[in-house]
């Protein structure tokens, strides 16, 4: 099954004084990839800025904005269009050796590919003594575990906004049990780590429809790697695995690689931003 | 005493335990001295008073100064100089330029395999940590060739002659090694003082530094470009090293710059001039990885060009030195650089290594815990002779205090057995005589598309205080002009 997706991002800033120089990245566009395609981009900003098309260090997409205007007011407007090709999560042959599978992801060679996404980071850091709060049964195949690690994080925390922010780190995180979908993610990504599997932070847009948490803002989910399957995406916020409705962005080691937008500004005073984003989706 | 009937040497004290590099164990000058002492003779030492005095107003005058930060006041001082040189013999540089260079193009195929196959690693010679807990990995580098295969551009090799008379090395800088400035200035300072001892040695010239600094830039330049415009980019005149910013730019004819005179326009780098943008290749940059672009690393930086990284990434300007060349040159990578010569080079290193304890290795650290009044600790990650602790200077309290710092922390450091450098005669304002100062060198080796030089010379750095073994400038050490003596 296709879908095709339309998307609007919104992102109204307002400050307090004129701003006199600004510098604006933002990470927004979905990618290209095997179940992502055909995909086109809109982008303009309220005081007609030149919207110069970049990457970032990881080479994902950006637009960056830089005025040559000062300004009190700016809003952003893209729009993306893209089909997004149905995968069955569980249409994969099992794995015929568990033990091969473990034995891989503990080979150097392995460890070394994968670093990136078997770092600690500042936002992936579990507390001492709570590196064991999930282990792995190698009984089980590391598809199994990392299901039951999508629950549990799932179980283990509960939705609430405008109680984490971009800075929260996991020590709080896992005593007050609550946060954001960035937040189930870098305790998913934390706990998959601490059992030597590869796992990066993926932001992107989830279609709601369907109730999910996380919709009318930018999403985030993991991707895990496993031994002959690849990459597979696990989404704890909604204790789901990745399906049609979510369009990737970009990922990375943790919330800090994929911020959607990130600004270099010279003001003074306050400020304010409002972002929204729409997924509208229509079968093909 | 030494045997001398030299006048200003007539109340040098010689300390038989230390490695003297002008008499030998029985207070003889050493051949290559002889000449320069007698010369120095036919001054009082009230001639020298008076020379050292100018010597000093004259680096002020000329604004060859830095700061040292952890002092309140950012009051600037000359990096005291001495007028008494020292002499390396063409047999001994030949030992000395071998190592530098041979390390510098060990520490740069090191750095295209860390950010890209990372052999060396899956081969077990170095271990992951080197790169999974060190911050100044960059994964944005990763499989970024850039132009020439080249990482670390300017390398600064830090060198001591031991009591053994070897000499080894104590660091490798391959940031953004400073204080090549000085050893240019010392020479001219050196000449205008005494022009007189220059006509009875060959000593090489240090002032092609800028030609082949200057050579390198241009041979790294990104494809497709012809002629390349180079600039140095400096955080500042608040930084430290201004002055030296400011030199090679001006000595290499190009232009200085702050992040504020560049912008970055669909992925290419322009600088801002009067008659309009001008597009520039090629940056020998002296701000630190994590500055050098507000979008991609640290976003409060305001001395960084935002957007600066991804026209690097694309190729379309050259940064010197490479960004995340730092993972190479943490304390920690120094220890297993004997393997990561003869891995890459298929050599054996010909500079030795100072024995180093990881203290992230239990056994290595409770040694580390139990003998620290023997040891040198130092933090892997800090430059500039910050965090340092010489275990035989520390009072009790002090020692548990490093114990216990070390205790919390172990990844963060290493220790070493305490290396007696060699020692110079260096004038001392206070008794107004030659003393007895340790000494260590600092050599400058270039790589570039098929270029390499090692300045014939470099920074010998003095540790002013009585005993001192932290010879860098943000320390309170003093240099001297350093000649290397032509066969």
């Amino acid at each position: 099954m296709f879908l095709e997706y339309s998307i609007s991002y919104k992102a109204q800033n307002s400050y307090e004084n004129w701003v006199n120089d600004a510098h604006w990245q933002f990470l927004i566009i979905p990618e290209e990839n095997d179940t992502q395609e055909f995909i086109s981009v809109e982008f303009n900003n309220s005081i007609n800025a030149v919207n110069q098309h970049s990457i970032n260090g990881l080479g994902f997409k950006t637009i960056r904005v830089h005025p040559k205007q000062k300004f009190k007011n700016i809003s952003f407007n893209a729009s993306f269009k893209l089909i997004k090709k149905e995968v069955n999560p569980f249409g994969f042959v099992p794995s015929p050796d568990i033990e091969k599978d473990y034995e891989r992801i503990h080979d150097l060679s392995f460890k070394v590919d994968f670093e990136p996404f078997l770092r600690t980071t500042y936002l992936t850091s579990l507390p001492k003594n709570n590196e064991r709060l999930f282990v792995f049964n190698e009984e089980k195949s590391i598809f199994d575990n990392l299901q039951n690690l999508n629950y549990f994080v799932f179980k283990h925390l509960y939705f609430k906004t405008d109680v984490t922010d971009v800075e929260t780190t996991l020590d709080e995180i896992i005593e007050k049990r609550h946060g954001v979908c960035q937040d189930f993610t870098h305790l998913f990504c934390a706990l998959a780590r601490q059992n030597s599997v590869p796992a990066r932070y993926v932001s992107g847009y989830l279609h709601q429809g369907n109730g999910y948490f996380g919709d009318s803002q930018m999403h985030a989910w993991a991707e895990t790697y496993i031994p002959n399957l690849g990459w597979v995406g696990f989404d704890p916020t909604n204790n789901l695995l990745t399906s049609i409705d979510h369009i990737k962005v970009a990922h990375g080691k943790d919330y800090k690689d994929c911020s959607p937008l990130r600004g270099v500004l010279y003001t003074s005073g306050e400020n304010k931003t409002i972002h929204s984003v729409k997924v509208f989706s229509q079968q093909q | 005493m030494v045997n001398t009937e030299n006048a200003i040497f007539s109340s040098y004290k010689r300390d038989p335990n230390l490695n003297d590099e002008i008499f030998d164990k029985n207070g003889n000058v050493i051949e290559i001295y002889k000449k320069l002492l007698k010369l120095y003779g036919d001054h009082s030492i009230n001639d020298y008073v008076n020379l050292n005095t100018k010597a000093k107003s004259s680096f002020f005058n000329q604004g060859i100064t830095f700061q040292v930060y952890s002092e309140k006041s950012t009051q600037e001082k000359i990096f005291p100089f001495d007028l008494f040189p020292r002499i390396i013999a063409p047999e001994d540089w030949e030992i000395i330029e071998s190592g530098s260079l041979q390390r510098s193009k060990a520490l740069n195929l090191f750095l295209w395999d860390l950010y890209h196959e990372k052999k060396i690693i899956k081969q077990g010679i170095v271990p992951m940590e080197l790169i999974s807990s060190s911050i100044n990995y960059l994964h944005q580098m990763m499989d970024i060739d850039p132009p020439g295969g080249i990482y670390n551009h300017i390398s600064g090799t830090d060198i001591i002659k031991h009591t053994d008379g070897k000499y080894y090395v104590l660091e490798d800088n391959i940031r953004c090694p400073s204080g090549v400035s000085y050893v240019i200035c010392n020479r001219t300072a050196l000449k205008r003082a005494l022009f007189g001892v220059f006509n009875h040695y060959q000593a090489h010239t240090v002032t092609n530094y800028a030609e082949n600094l200057l050579d390198l830039l241009e041979s790294v330049k990104p494809k497709g470009v012809d002629v390349p415009n180079c600039v140095v980019i400096t955080p500042g005149m608040y930084n430290s090293a201004f002055y030296e910013h400011s030199y090679l730019a001006k000595t290499m004819g190009v232009e200085l710059v702050e992040g504020r005179d560049l912008f970055v326009e669909n992925d290419f780098v322009y600088m801002k001039t009067i008659q309009g943008p001008q597009k520039v290749d090629v940056i020998y940059r002296r701000i630190d990885d994590f500055f050098i672009d507000p979008l991609e690393f640290k976003p409060d930086s305001a001395i960084g060009v935002p957007g600066l990284f991804a026209a690097y990434k694309k190729g379309n300007v050259t940064l010197a030195n490479a960004p995340g060349t730092g993972v190479a040159d943490d304390k920690a990578v120094y220890t297993y650089m004997p393997q990561i010569i003869k891995y890459y080079l298929d050599e054996e290193p010909i500079l030795n290594n100072v024995h180093t304890y990881h203290c992230s290795r239990p056994d290595e650290l409770k040694y580390v815990l139990e003998h620290i009044p023997e040891l040198v600790i130092k933090p892997v990650d800090e430059a500039g002779g910050y965090g340092i602790s010489i275990g035989n200077r520390l009072s009790k309290s002090e020692i548990e205090q490093v114990k216990k710092q070390v205790g919390q922390n172990p990844r963060k450091y290493v220790a070493q057995p305490i290396m007696s450098l060699s020692v110079h005669p260096t004038y001392i304002d206070d008794t107004e005589s030659f003393e007895q100062r340790h000494v260590d060198l600092r050599t400058y080796t270039i790589l570039g598309k098929d270029k390499e030089f090692v300045l014939k010379g470099g920074l010998t750095r003095v540790a002013l205080q009585k005993g001192n073994l932290i010879v860098n400038s943000s320390q309170g050490g003093g240099s001297k002009d350093t000649w290397v003596l032509k066969k």
